[in-house]
């Protein structure tokens, strides 16, 4: 282990997001060995002349104004041409690939690979992610410019573009980017106090200690390849906006004919609810559409967490700040309760806060307004998120959460059976989820659908700066 | 005449059962078959699935050889177990995904069966991260042991090698023997002929590359239910 970490080591898109409003992925096969390492090399140079420069992790006070990130599948460490004793010390669960991993990850039926559209129904010539992050379009499109000027290394097989919407909103209509992990080696301004224990460095980089005592994972060699490394899982999931409000209404109407429906809202409770939103004379039937929404994200739409405000938004809550301790009344099922059961009581006691990911994602299609009227002759555009979820370990932290937590549900015995209501593999013939009530049972909602699909992906490696120039440097 | 079994019709149909025919078919015919077509290994553990029922008391059975073949090696490794008694139920405890584990000495081989919910993977790890030292003290009495100990600096190598030695579940539906073993060599097309009293070469084959397996995964007397559930259910903490 190297003594000082130093975050001019890492690509900068690991320990602090950009807060870049657009994003731009460009999927990309190596075309020439040869001519794809000295692009690499040049990525890191300092000159930027040939390549756009790789955005490293110090990127101090001023921000760039365009950002600029890789990340290699295995194949593409391959096709550099990676000797194989580095190769074969990768994990297994980045060699197989996203594809290979479907039924972790729940891509089975209308998700599965064999679905998805191009690039990603070729994974083995998905080689290198490039990411740019800017402002504006033209910028991206400089950079991209750049970035493929020789025209020698690469062949673009696809690009995926996204862009923020005001106030951090996402599909669904949350707000979201509220949360990441906070690392005790890293000074981060943007970040503040959520009442979590600091990640371990080895949360996120290779050859630091992990969150479990004593373990860590196997760094690939050399040092320089593996060393401050990390990956990445890459998805392009689409988000079934229309569906996903039609739910509410059909739940919503459903709870009000539930007799316990008077203590999951007490009547008059809707105007405490329509206050925190601004709505006047909001109904009955508003009311609780928006509470489904808050349980089954654990926030209400605001960013409001349930643990600390079951009964109706309020932005005077802290909204990172909480645990899911004694009688909190976020429901076990919900979405980030699942995702990060943070301190609250799991039946893998040796795995509170061992799976935690830094999260980046932006979402791509337009933003979904509910008051204009839908043509119903005319296709809806596709909405979802571009997502990466980053962890030095793929298989302990972003497949476990995967296939035990969002799916399954194995952390609690109360919701084992059931999928993550918002991003679980569900089949409206069998789903379920529980919303709790003060008096300790529960209402069940049925017929979840899937909300969201998965339409491609792929895991990548991010390479360390020290590691870019290890592979632009290959002979042979 | 016709109906009628003449000696040479009993002799030919008595010749599977003489002993001289059995050895020339397990020591000549089934070493050529096995040489003319290679058949890989099928892998370990309980077939992947999304169902949730599926992926509740699935089964984990390791057959070790241990490296020391005679009484005293096996005294070592019930004593390996015997010392480390207490560590084991703390892990269970801490774990909380395990309905049983059970350690048995079946000839001069550790076996470790148990029953667990989720993910295998998952499953080893969290147990790496809370006993190590337990799969430590029994892997390193055991033949290539020494290469993934300690487990908690080779959690990858570790997790993989008792895959590697998790057996092969036979399917409940003996025949999909047939559909995995398609599966692994991509072959989309079902062969058809499926008739396993005819003890078919592809089946033979395939228990000698697997010389070990579990027939069927389990057979449960009621549905799937996690360890925590059942725990959650009788009233004594999960």
């Amino acid at each position: 282990m190297s003594a000082v970490f130093d975050a001019a080591d890492v690509q900068g898109n690991i320990l602090r997001g950009y807060r870049k409003p657009r994003v731009r992925y460009l999927i990309l096969e190596v075309a020439d060995r040869i001519a794809a390492r000295h692009w690499l090399a040049a990525s890191t140079s300092g000159r930027g002349d040939d390549v756009p420069q790789i955005t490293i992790g110090n990127w101090g006070r001023t921000k760039p104004e365009t950002c600029f990130n890789i990340g290699l599948t295995y194949e593409g460490l391959r096709a550099l041409g990676v000797p194989n004793s580095s190769l074969e010390m990768f994990p297994n669960e980045f060699i197989e690939g996203m594809n290979a991993r479907a039924l972790k990850l729940g891509d089975v039926g209308p998700n599965a690979p064999e679905t998805w559209p191009a690039p990603f129904d070729a994974p083995k010539r998905v080689h290198l992610i490039a990411t740019i992050y800017a402002d504006e379009v033209a910028q991206l499109d400089e950079v991209q410019q750049h970035a493929l000027t020789d025209g020698k290394a690469f062949g673009l097989l696809g690009a995926l573009e996204g862009c923020a919407f005001p106030n951090d909103v996402v599909h669904f209509g949350y707000r979201d980017n509220i949360m990441q992990p906070r690392f005790a080696e890293v000074h981060d301004g943007q970040r503040y106090e959520d009442g979590q224990p600091k990640a371990p460095l080895g949360t996120v980089l290779l050859g630091h200690p992990t969150n479990f005592e004593g373990l860590t994972w196997r760094v690939p060699q050399p040092e320089a390849l593996g060393h401050n490394g990390t990956f990445n899982a890459f998805r392009v999931l689409e988000q079934d906006v229309v569906g996903f409000e039609e739910y509410l209404d059909r739940a919503a109407s459903d709870l009000l004919t539930r007799p316990q429906i008077d203590e999951l809202l007490p009547p008059g409770a809707e105007a405490k609810i329509g206050q925190a939103l601004s709505i006047e004379g909001l109904s009955r039937h508003a009311a609780l559409r928006e509470v489904v929404a808050a349980h089954l994200c654990g926030r209400w739409r605001d960013g409001t967490p349930m643990a600390l405000s079951p009964d109706a938004p309020d932005p005077k809550v802290d909204q990172a700040n909480f645990d899911y301790v004694g009688d909190s009344r976020c429901p076990f099922g919900a979405h980030i309760r699942r995702c990060n059961p943070r301190g609250g009581q799991i039946v893998q006691r040796v795995a509170n806060n061992s799976r935690r990911l830094v999260r980046r994602g932006m979402p791509y299609g337009p933003l979904y307004d509910p008051a204009k009227p839908r043509d119903p002759s005319k296709p809806e555009p596709e909405r979802g998120l571009l997502g990466n979820f980053i962890g030095a370990s793929l298989g302990a932290q972003f497949e476990a959460m995967s296939c035990d937590w969002l799916n399954l549900g194995l952390q609690d015995p109360r919701i084992t059976g059931s999928n993550d209501p918002i991003t679980g593999a569900n089949d409206p013939g069998t789903s379920w989820f529980d919303l709790p009530l003060k008096s300790g049972t529960t209402i069940r909602l049925r017929a979840l659908p899937r909300f969201v699909r998965t339409r491609g992906g792929a895991y990548a490696f991010l390479p360390s700066i020290p590691a870019i120039r290890f592979l632009g440097s290959l002979m042979a | 005449m016709s109906g009628e079994e003449g000696w040479f019709d009993r002799f030919v149909n008595g010749l599977p059962e003489t002993r001289v025919f059995q050895r020339l078919a397990s020591w000549v015919l089934v070493p050529y078959w096995s040489w003319r077509t290679p058949v890989r290994p099928l892998p370990g553990g309980p077939h992947p699935s999304i169902q949730p029922g599926d992926n509740l008391q699935c089964m984990m059975n390791l057959i070790m050889p241990l490296k020391e073949k005679s009484p005293v090696g096996r005294a070592k490794a019930a004593l390996a177990i015997a010392q480390n008694k207490d560590a084991i139920y703390a892990g269970l405890d801490n774990v909380g995904t395990v309905h049983f584990a059970r350690f048995v000495i079946v000839g001069d081989n550790i076996c470790m069966f148990s029953v667990y919910d989720g993910d295998f993977t998952n499953y080893i790890r969290d147990f790496i991260a809370t006993i190590g030292s337990v799969f430590n003290a029994v892997v390193e009495l055991v033949e290539g042991g020494e290469a993934v100990i300690p487990c908690e600096h080779n959690v990858e190598a570790f997790i993989q090698w008792v895959h590697e030695r998790d057996l092969y579940q036979v399917p409940d539906t003996a025949t999909d023997l047939l559909r995995d073993q398609e599966a692994l060599n991509g072959d989309k097309a079902a062969s058809g002929n499926d008739d396993l009293r005819l003890l078919p070469r592809k089946v033979v084959l395939q228990l000698r590359a697997n010389a070990n397996v579990s027939l069927g995964s389990g057979y449960r007397a009621y549905p799937g239910f996690s360890a925590a559930q059942v725990r959650n259910q009788l009233g004594i903490g999960w």
